[in-house]
């Protein structure tokens, strides 16, 4: 029986070959607009899965409360903390003080940058690494050794030679030898590292470390297996309070298996985070199946007459209805798996596309038995899910009435058809609206006054000799005619971090409670960066010179008081010269916090270069490097855009805005498959009728409008519905963000007259072809 | 075989009830060949799917073979068809996507049968209905004669004690009706009984009995004198 449900099926979609492409494409795009969320989503909830350990690693951030606020702090443990909680609290077994940074590598004519960590020699064991050289309990033996991955040993040493004993110059000054080789980490880790050297190294003569006042440094820590989370959470975050006595910087543990999904923190609470999106898109995953589902139900319930008469046959001839809804299913099923082998293809050709748009590596294995499961699995769904409502409709024909040819037009199939293609429209405009708020939204915040210009403006991160040498580099590249100012900064322009708080001011009142960021510049940062000075002066290019006047921003100045800030001091010592205009940072959706600018190149970690508008941007860098190779030979030249690092800034808008875009395209397409198809099956069933409306004296106008109105009666509804249930999400996805867009009115009406049109041409398409065929012709075959 | 006592068949839509058969009392013993007769819409199809348990009765009483039926559910009506009634359509309703073999196949399948005795039994029915060359081809590829003659062999290869035949010459031409009807009277002298249903005088008279239907009720019924093919 099988076989011949098997063969029949075959048989049915080979004679109706249109009306099974289009329902092989259709799913084909739901199955593989599925999977392709599928690997996304596999690779986000794979973070930190491939550490053993996983369980029962925790980061160590700090909850710290300013203004009767709690905020939430990475890199802000002090150094202490970490030996502290291993002796103090029961059921931490491992604890690891560690700082990232970047070093240049340099071993023969190779010098390569790679980003690591100094870190205690728990974090080895914590993190799981596993040593193809080198031994993880002897490694960190010597102070002065290193352990680094399999990549960066193979491209200091080659693949051949072992790298263990091997001395690498790092930072163009100290020596390290490499103790150890540890296998690759995977690309889906949130603290990723090329190598790990002793903390011991890194604190080396900075006695400050020692204090817990130096909140700096990351703290990871392990619990045993049999630990209570909440107990030693609890004890967590007692210490701090009763080390430093103030009740304002709480510890806290924050469990591995969080770190990538869950790090958004709002009020000392977690509030989630990227694990919304991977909610979101698997729900939308789940709907283009569902609209690539219907497309099947519809057309093969518009077909029921056609099958209407082999169903009362078989019945006739004994077959019972279960045995039906076993023949139906099969078809489905084998609709669903030649879909399957379609998307395979079509995920060949588009995953690559795809990583392009969203920076990942996302890669379809059939021979992984996860996708090949996953993938039969969606597609055994898939099939089930379309196929079930046709199997029951069409099973449950009568055969006295389809015999006797009995239409089966009216009713609850037709109502229910109705219904789904206003469903898959629905579904298209909410997608088509959000895509429209999202680019809006976007544009808004990109185009908001920053208070400083990113164009032409280039950051280079300080390396070697760059700060003793500042003032050669800088005439040297101005002397090229291509770059119009340099600056130095202690912290990148767009981020927060090094902060304090607990200052006094003049005209300020409860001053110890606001935090405030301190950035260390030279001179000619603000020219650099554009930002403008709107009262008093800048920093004078001797530093010494202005060695204690301090520079605020505006909402700075407005914290001291009325009246100009100009000549008022700062923990009394340091008088205000100038306020320069607010500028924005680390949050580009709310307002930064106050800033305090010293004339320090001390400290500096970035230089910031401003390319003269005009000058080709090639030229402009090679000038840069040129200058850099002369005064700060040994290091390699990098360098990062900042309008680059901006918009990277709106990475997960731009994924949520790319894949609307994409699902909304998708969308369409699926529904527009499927009404493409029920018009054409519409325009088939009432050939008589449009036949006898032509003889009667309708013009191919009045046929077509006659076919379409139905259809775009279906369309109007699904916009009704469509635009309060885009509202509700958009409106409640604008609430995210402090700076945002109103929604507007155009967005409803872009939306709806892009369906209507998309619509009416995919139905015209079929009503005119109905249209123009003779009368004579359609009503003979009647 | 068939006993049916006061049978009344009505259809009822929203606004009126229409009486399809009325009283109708009916007996058509083993062997018999019964043609039924009247004009259109005086009910001689609902009383062929009544007897071919493809419909329930609204009241009365309808006896197969020692069954009633009148009160059975779908799925045990369709237990009691399988194997023991053969259907014969007007548009002879063979599947397009299946072979000629495998239309005759069919009923076999659902009566779960081995796949060698399907063989065996089918082969056999085409020989016999002188269509077996034509075992491979699909039903769009054969003639209307043709397609009748698979519809009957489909009909007759469970072996089943009753066969109905709703208008069976209706679609062809006179020769290859004449043809079916000589093959159904064939079957019935090898002891199968046949119900059919007919607006032809012509194939009326291979019949045994006549039963004429006018407004669903029985007005006349009579017995042939020649029996048998008549060319």
């Amino acid at each position: 029986m099988f076989k011949n449900n098997l063969k029949i099926a075959w048989r049915n979609l080979w004679k109706n070959k249109g009306y099974s492409l289009l329902n092989i494409f259709g799913l084909a795009i739901g199955i593989t607009c599925a999977a392709i969320i599928l690997l996304w989503v596999e690779d986000e909830v794979g973070y930190d899965k491939n550490f053993a350990k996983q369980d029962v690693v925790y980061y160590v951030p700090t909850n710290q409360q300013y203004d009767g606020e709690w905020r939430t702090f990475f890199q802000a443990t002090p150094g202490p903390l970490a030996e502290a909680l291993k002796e103090e609290v029961p059921g931490i077994v491992g604890a690891a003080r560690t700082k990232g940074e970047t070093l240049l590598f340099q071993v023969d004519d190779i010098a390569v940058n790679r980003n690591g960590r100094f870190a205690d020699p728990d974090f080895l064991s914590m993190f799981s690494l596993s040593f193809v050289e080198g031994n993880m309990e002897t490694v960190f033996n010597e102070v002065d050794a290193i352990v680094v991955s399999q990549e960066t040993a193979q491209q200091l040493f080659g693949e051949d030679s072992s790298a263990i004993g091997k001395v690498v110059k790092i930072n163009n000054e100290a020596s390290y030898t490499i103790s150890g080789v540890y296998e690759d980490l995977p690309n889906n880790v949130t603290y990723g590292f090329d190598w790990v050297a002793p903390f011991e190294r890194f604190a080396k003569g900075k006695d400050w470390m020692k204090e817990y006042g130096a909140n700096f440094s990351d703290t990871f820590v392990e619990l045993s297996p049999e630990a209570n989370f909440d107990v030693v959470n609890q004890r967590v975050k007692q210490i701090l309070p009763e080390k430093t006595e103030d009740d304002e910087t709480v510890a806290f543990l924050f469990p591995m298996k969080d770190w990538h999904l869950r790090s958004s923190f709002e009020g000392g609470k977690n509030i989630g985070g990227q694990i919304t999106y991977v909610r979101l898109f698997s729900l939308i995953a789940i709907i283009i199946l569902l609209i690539a589902c219907i497309n099947f139900m519809n057309l093969a319930t518009a077909r029921s007459e056609k099958r209407a008469n082999e169903v009362g046959v078989r019945k006739v001839l004994g077959s019972g209805r279960k045995g039906l809804i076993s023949q139906f299913m099969v078809e489905a099923v084998i609709t669903a798996v030649l879909s399957a082998f379609v998307s395979v293809l079509l995920l060949k050709l588009l995953v690559p596309q795809f990583n392009l748009l969203i920076d990942k590596n996302l890669e379809l294995s059939l021979s992984d038995p996860v996708h090949l499961l996953t993938l039969v699995g969606v597609t055994l769904v898939c099939g089930i899910v379309a196929g079930w409502y046709p199997a029951f409709y069409l099973s449950s024909f009568k055969p006295v009435e389809v015999l006797k040819g009995a239409r089966r037009t009216k009713g609850s199939a037709a109502f229910i058809r109705k219904g789904l293609v206003a469903a898959q429209f629905v579904v298209s405009i909410v997608f088509i609206i959000s895509t429209i708020i999202v680019y809006q939204q976007v544009q808004h915040v990109k185009g908001r006054d920053l208070g400083y210009n990113k164009e032409n403006l280039v950051k280079i991160p300080v390396t070697g000799d760059m700060i003793k040498n500042y003032v050669p580099i800088e005439e040297d590249m101005k002397a090229s005619g291509l770059i119009e100012s340099i600056g130095l900064n202690n912290s990148d322009i767009l981020s927060g971090g090094n902060n304090t708080s607990g200052l006094e001011w003049q005209g300020g009142v409860d001053t110890e409670n606001v935090l405030v960021s301190v950035r260390n510049i030279t001179s000619g940062f603000f020219n650099t960066a554009g930002m403008e000075i709107i009262e008093g002066r800048g920093f004078s290019e001797n530093p010494a010179k202005d060695s204690t006047n301090i520079i605020v921003s505006e909402s700075f100045a407005k914290l001291m008081g009325s009246g100009s800030a100009i000549g008022k001091t700062v923990e009394e010592d340091y008088p205000v010269i100038g306020v320069v205009k607010d500028y924005l940072y680390d949050d580009m959706y709310g307002s930064s916090d106050p800033v305090i600018f010293f004339n320090d190149p001390s400290e500096a970690r970035f230089m910031y270069v401003k390319a003269k508008s005009g000058s080709a941007t090639a030229s402009a860098l090679a000038a840069m490097e040129a200058s850099l190779k002369k005064f700060n030979p040994a290091f390699p030249f990098e360098y990062e855009f900042v309008d680059d690092a901006y918009d990277a800034k709106f990475k997960s808008e731009k994924l949520i805005g790319s894949l609307s875009q994409i699902f909304a395209l998708l969308a369409i397409l699926i529904s527009c498959l499927g009404l493409f198809g029920l018009s054409a099956f519409t325009a088939d069933q009432r050939r008589k009728e449009i036949g006898v409306r032509k003889v009667l004296g309708s013009s191919i106008t009045g046929i077509v409008a006659l076919l379409s109105k139905d259809f775009m009666r279906l369309v109007l509804l699904a916009i009704l519905i469509a635009i309060p249930i885009a509202w509700l999400l958009m409106q409640n996805w604008l609430e995210g963000y402090a700076y945002r867009i109103s929604i507007n009115a155009w967005a409803f009406v872009i939306a709806g007259a892009i369906a209507i049109i998309i619509a009416l041409l995919t139905i015209s398409f079929q009503a005119l072809n109905a249209a123009r065929v003779n009368p004579v012709k359609s009503l003979r075959s009647e | 075989m068939i006993t049916i006592q006061n049978l009344k068949k009505s259809f009822r839509t929203e606004e009126v009830e229409t009486l399809a058969l009325n009283n109708v009392n009916l007996t058509v013993e083993e062997g018999e060949f019964v043609a039924i007769m009247g004009p259109s819409g005086c009910g001689k199809s609902t009383l062929l799917n009544i007897i071919g348990m493809l419909d329930n009765p609204t009241e009365g009483s309808y006896n197969f073979a020692g069954h009633e039926v009148g009160g059975l559910k779908e799925s045990q009506r369709t237990q009691l068809r399988k194997g023991n009634l053969g259907f014969v359509f007007q548009s002879f309703n063979l599947i397009d996507e299946l072979t000629v073999y495998e239309n005759v196949e069919l009923p076999l399948i659902y009566l779960k049968m081995g796949k060698a005795e399907r063989k065996e039994k089918v082969m056999k029915v085409l020989e016999r209905m002188k269509i077996a060359h034509r075992e491979k081809h699909f039903p769009q590829q054969l003639s209307g004669g043709q397609q009748q003659r698979v519809a009957i062999s489909r009909a007759v290869v469970t072996n089943p004690k009753l066969i109905l035949a709703d208008e069976p010459t209706g679609n062809l031409d006179s020769k290859n009706g004449i043809e079916v009807m000589n093959l159904l009277t064939e079957l019935n002298q090898e002891g199968t009984t046949i119900v059919m249903v007919t607006h032809s005088d012509r194939d009326s008279h291979y019949a045994h009995r006549v039963v004429n239907l006018f407004d669903g009720q029985i007005v006349t019924e009579s017995q042939n004198r020649a029996i048998g093919a008549m060319m």
